[in-house]
């Protein structure tokens, strides 16, 4: 411990320097990371570029006032001063403007801040006998003899800014309309939070320089979003980001002696890129492992469909896994998800599906067959059938299947001559459904008539019992309770509603 | 409405209680067109009521009158009988599911104790009392299991729930929806027409603005069908009338009817996609 300090000491006493502009980088890019998360979630980044350009005609002006009226050269507080009343003044011209013109607002915030940007460039040329600034240092750092007590208190206003109103920081942010309803100051908050960004703006200029003080500003922010899943862990997450990303770049700009507003700017920019592979969550890699991982829905369907064929839906693993394409393990993947998703169980060796597998297996039978009658219908030739309706069977929405079914006029057959199983999403006991639907043995309730369907000898509050199809299919019978046999075409059993009974 | 009638309405409040919503001849303008004019209606308490109308036909200017948030041209609106001034914190507002950024960090516990945000001073942390509230009105919602998800990790029912846990926690009576159904599926649309229907049955009055005309009647107890004025208010049979529809609707509807009819006329089937979509 005392070895340490003593290196300090001994460090401070050789780069005396150093140790001071450590201790400002540090203040600095760490309200940086804390701001910059407000910036990035109000995605506002090119707001805060605005302000640090602005304030050249801010600085310029504070400048050039101080000399004039009390004859003090760079007096810095005036300067700092002068550099937050632009930034908010271009702020306030964006808004205002675009609440009366028709020009977006990331236009207006070009248009303002360029102009007033050259505005100060303008003064710079203009009056070059009374202010020396130096343009090179606006633009890579170290321009303002900012003192380490102007930047503490740069910080400690930001900070208790953000720390005491974070609730209301937060709902601003998050549901504008919300925060107003219950009597949240928004305006009031979204003045500070600009006035906040100009003083960590105008700081951050003090390190990194005008164009790279947005880097500073929002990618310890943006790594830190890729991290966390609430603001109240962002906020000290993107402090550290912003505290490190400054401490890299700068040993590393001692080291090879290169301007250390780069150096800063492209160590948290390389953070953020690491951050970006590894992330958990958020990351590519992580995104890329959860795809992997995942089970693809269309082999799933394959091992239902694969059990269900087999008798008594039962299959042995070693049979699932040689008749269902596709590699081994991802198959004995898709068998565990079925398990997880208690449609199927593993007993003996064997895979069984459950009651709710021979449901979801059925309604995947079913699209396949209509699929393949549809395909039929329309010429596809009989070796290619199977395969093509393979591949649509994987369309197997709730919607699309009934259209199929009814367009096709509910067959009862494939073009193998296999059973088309039943529309049991809409066929259950109860349901009022068209008695198109009904298969043979289906005994229901009628319970509405329409169009043609009143000509026949059907009534409201009949019980009929469906007989079998005949003419390929194309008419449906229905027996009477006087056993009478109604004969009907397709359109007119749509216009029958029944209750199936039970 | 005149001033003379106020005694005899204060006299009928005092025999039973007062509707929920009350709002009496609100004229609300953005310059010389009025974007609500003269609307009267009283929305008894407990009941899941649709507001429907054209774009642009005064729907979120009732809302956000309700809210507080535009200032009458004359009229009033009163809630539960008190003042929008007074009854403040007894109305919440549940924005549009396509203005909420689903990938804002903020967990589902946090955006329930957001309802809490008012009753507390700015710069204290939130009491226990409020901190329990909000938990008490996700486990009224069901969502206790998932407080620590971040809302973007919801399915749509359950991101709805959030909203709906947050106005409880508000402590609202009255819950104000702004196009819940907009833009989602319909297995979605169905869970959050559930979680209406919970809410409902909490006893709480809810005021849902709707574009979709073909389930109105299904979804809604009440509609009200709003063009700058009110044309009409009641059970959804009377205010679905086609007489009444063509009228507000001013002829889109027929190209939907014609649509019904047969489906040759390519270009009057986009117009209407494109009015049934502007609302998303």
């Amino acid at each position: 411990m005392s070895s340490c300090y003593e290196w300090l000491v001994e460090f401070h006493q050789q780069n005396p320097h150093l140790l001071k502009a450590l201790l400002a980088g540090t203040l600095v890019s760490t309200v940086c990371g804390v701001m910059g998360c407000f910036i990035v979630l109000r995605r506002s980044s090119f707001l805060a570029d605005a302000v640090a350009h602005s304030m050249l005609a801010g600085v310029v002006c504070g400048y050039l006032f101080m000399k004039r009226v009390f004859h003090a050269e760079a007096h810095a507080p005036a300067m700092l001063i002068g550099a937050v009343l632009a930034g908010f003044f271009t702020v306030a011209m964006v808004t205002t403007v675009s609440r009366f013109s028709r020009v977006k607002e990331d236009a207006l915030i070009g248009i303002m801040y360029t102009g007033v940007f050259a505005f100060g460039g303008m003064l710079l040329s203009l009056f070059s006998q009374d202010v020396h600034i130096d343009l090179y240092h606006f633009v890579v750092g170290q321009l303002l003899g900012v003192s380490n007590t102007d930047l503490w208190m740069m910080a400690v206003v930001v900070l208790s800014f953000v720390i005491l109103s974070f609730r209301s920081l937060q709902l601003i942010t998050f549901d504008r309309v919300m925060a107003a309803s219950i009597g949240i100051p928004v305006l009031a908050l979204d003045y500070m939070l600009t006035t906040c960004t100009s003083l960590v703006v105008v700081s951050g200029v003090h390190v990194v320089g005008v164009i790279l003080v947005v880097g500073l500003l929002i990618t310890p922010a943006g790594t830190a979003y890729l991290l966390c899943d609430r603001l109240t862990r962002m906020l000290p997450v993107a402090a550290f980001f912003g505290w490190t990303s400054f401490v890299f770049g700068y040993l590393i700009s001692e080291k090879i002696n290169v301007a250390p507003g780069s150096a800063v700017v492209v160590a948290s920019a390389v953070q953020f890129l690491i951050v970006f592979l590894i992330a958990p969550r958020y990351g590519v890699t992580a995104n890329w492992l959860r795809r992997r991982r995942a089970v693809p829905q269309q082999l799933v369907e394959d091992v239902l469909g694969c059990v269900l064929r087999s008798s008594d839906a039962v299959m042995p693993v070693g049979d699932v896994l040689s008749q269902v394409s596709g590699r081994d393990e991802r198959v004995r993947k898709a068998i565990r998800w079925l398990q997880r998703e208690e449609m199927a169980v593993i007993r003996e060796g064997n895979v069984t599906l459950t009651e709710s597998g021979v449901i979801e297996g059925r309604r995947l039978l079913r699209a396949h067959r209509l699929w393949e009658t549809y395909l039929q219908h329309l010429g596809m030739p009989e070796d290619q059938l199977h395969q093509q309706a393979h591949l649509l069977e994987h369309v197997h929405d709730e919607e699309a299947v009934d259209y199929l079914d009814d367009k096709l006029g509910h067959p009862l057959q494939d073009p193998h001559g296999s059973e088309i199983p039943e529309d049991f999403v809409h066929l259950v006991p109860g349901a009022a459904v068209k008695a198109a639907l009904l298969r043979e043995g289906h005994c229901a309730e009628v319970v509405q008539l329409d169009g043609d369907a009143r000509l026949t000898k059907l009534q409201v509050g009949m019980t009929i019992e469906t007989g079998p199809r005949e003419e390929d299919g194309a008419i449906w019978t229905f027996q009477l309770p006087d056993g009478e046999v109604v004969r009907l075409d397709h359109t007119t059993a749509d216009e029958v509603q029944v209750r199936l009974l039970a | 409405m005149s001033i003379e009638r106020n005694p005899q309405t204060e006299t009928t409040q005092a025999a039973e209680p007062a509707a929920a919503i009350e709002v009496e001849s609100l004229t609300v303008s953005y310059g010389a067109v009025p974007a609500l004019l003269d609307v009267s209606l009283s929305v008894p308490a407990g009941e899941l009521t649709g507001v429907i109308g054209p774009n642009g036909s005064g729907k979120s200017t009732l809302i956000k009158a309700l809210l507080g948030f535009v200032r009458p041209d004359f009229g009033s609106v009163r809630l539960f009988g008190e003042s929008i001034e007074k009854a403040k914190g007894r109305v919440a507002y549940v924005p549009q599911r396509g203005s909420v950024d689903w990938d804002f960090p903020v967990t589902v516990r946090e955006v329930a104790r957001m309802g809490r945000y008012g009753k507390a001073p700015w710069w204290k942390g939130l009491s226990r009392e409020d901190q329990r509230v909000a938990d008490e009105a996700l486990e009224m919602v069901r969502m206790t299991p998932y407080a620590d998800r971040q809302i973007g990790q919801l399915s749509g029912g359950q991101q709805q729930r959030v909203f709906m846990a947050r106005a409880m926690a508000q402590g609202a009576d009255i819950l104000l929806l702004d196009e819940p159904f907009a833009g989602v599926d319909a297995a979605t649309e169905r869970a959050i027409l559930e979680v209406l229907e919970d809410t409902k049955a909490s006893g709480r009055t809810l005021l849902v603005v709707h574009h979709d005309l073909a389930t109105a009647g299904e979804y809604f107890d009440t509609l009200i069908l709003l063009k700058q004025r009110l044309f009409a208010y009641g059970q959804p049979a009377d205010v679905l009338h086609p007489e009444l529809l063509s009228e507000v609707y001013e002829g889109t509807l027929r190209v939907f009817a014609d649509l019904a009819g047969d489906r040759t006329d390519r270009g009057a089937e986009s117009t209407a996609a494109a009015e049934d979509g502007e609302g998303d």
